[in-house]
């Protein structure tokens, strides 16, 4: 029983195959465009009238819908769906248990796998997403449950937007896979 | 010997976790699976394959109509004649309303003729050689009900060509008559229509 448990910490086949340079150049492209547009809006539109439009999660959502668009992780239906349900489970556990922040941040991202698998919309980016609600600082807590709706709602869909002209241009790629 | 059958039938295409990575690499784009677990699933989706297939082709679209048969009262010389004419092994034995009432087939004449209980061509000829004289005269009088191997081992015509094969793999049979509810003959598979019927189109 032992022997099979180390044995299986070996790994028991090969990294998958490295990607054209076209697709690397596409991927680029989309996530330059996606993550450029949505930090130009928050410095130079946003940042005046203090509203805040960017989270760190979104750079990991950039690498799934412009870097992996056909993973299952990628589709619309995980990405909106995960930052969104993430981002109330990351407020309503910072709002309930503040006054321990490591227990907070635990059930924060813990919760957010367990509800993203069971509504089938599991977007990896999603876990920062709910874990920024709680580290984040003051200025995303006085946003309570407005932040699942401003900056990260709102933020992923212009990143979807950007994801759905830039994807489908080349011949050998084709976005999204499904919707819902 | 039927663990070696089983082996035989066992046999799937080997895939490897190379011919994966040459797949995976056909595909433009990034794909988030491993070598090993396309593997899996392609094993899982031909195994589903197969069985699905196997289970949705029944008796009656891969069996042949056009069955020569005996009556069990046809001269056993006359039933020799006909699987000769015909070039057939073995017959289904109806009775006057058309009923399947046994099977007779080369393996019957020939352990009928033979001293031992299973016996072989090759045998009946060494016992001619020997001089003990034509086996088969004493059977000239005789009719197909005498020798038929009875009741014979049917199928209805609904029944999955999956278990077609098992039956005549633990059955050790070659053919089988297709019969309706009322044991009336329908048609007979032969181990040829399965073989024809079971190869995947791709």
């Amino acid at each position: 029983m032992r022997g099979t448990y180390f044995e299986k910490m070996k790994g028991s086949t090969q990294s998958p195959p490295r990607v054209s340079l076209a697709e690397m150049a596409w991927s680029w492209i989309g996530a330059f465009l996606g993550i450029g547009f949505i930090s130009f809006m928050n410095y130079h539109v946003f940042e005046k009238i203090d509203v805040l439009m960017i989270v760190g999660s979104f750079g990991a959502s950039a690498v799934l819908i412009y870097g992996a668009i056909k993973s299952p992780l990628a589709q619309p239906r995980n990405l909106v769906g995960g930052h969104v349900f993430s981002a109330l489970i990351g407020v309503a556990s910072q709002l309930l248990f503040h006054s321990h922040l490591w227990l907070a941040a635990g059930i924060a991202v813990a919760t957010a796998i367990a509800v993203m698998h069971a509504t089938r919309t599991l977007h990896p980016p999603g876990g920062a997403t709910a874990l920024i609600a709680v580290i984040g600082g003051e200025k995303i807590h006085d946003l309570g449950f407005m932040y699942a709706l401003f900056p990260v709602g709102g933020g992923v869909l212009i990143m979807l937007i950007i994801a759905l002209l830039v994807n489908n241009i080349p011949k050998s790629r084709r976005y999204p896979e499904f919707w819902i | 010997m039927a663990t070696d059958k089983q082996k035989n039938v066992g046999v799937s295409i080997d895939i490897s976790d190379n011919d994966m990575y040459a797949a995976l690499k056909d595909i433009p784009g990034y794909l988030d699976i491993t070598p090993g677990d396309l593997k899996e699933v392609f094993r899982s989706a031909y195994r589903h394959a197969t069985e699905r297939i196997a289970s949705s082709v029944r008796a009656e679209e891969i069996m042949t109509t056009a069955v020569h048969t005996v009556m069990d009262d046809t001269l056993l010389k006359d039933v020799a004649e006909l699987m000769a004419e015909k070039g057939i092994s073995g017959l289904p034995v109806i009775d006057q309303s058309g009923r399947v009432i046994g099977i007779i087939s080369e393996k019957d004449f020939l352990s009928a003729m033979g001293e031992k209980e299973h016996s072989s061509v090759m045998r009946i000829i060494t016992e001619c050689l020997y001089g003990k004289g034509c086996r088969a005269a004493p059977m000239r009088q005789k009719t197909a009900r005498d020798m038929m191997t009875s009741p014979a081992i049917t199928i209805p015509p609904d029944l999955p060509i999956f278990q077609i094969m098992e039956l005549f793999s633990s059955e050790g049979i070659n053919r089988a008559p297709v019969v309706d509810r009322n044991g009336v003959l329908a048609g007979i598979i032969s181990r040829a229509d399965i073989i024809r019927a079971s190869v995947i189109k791709p």
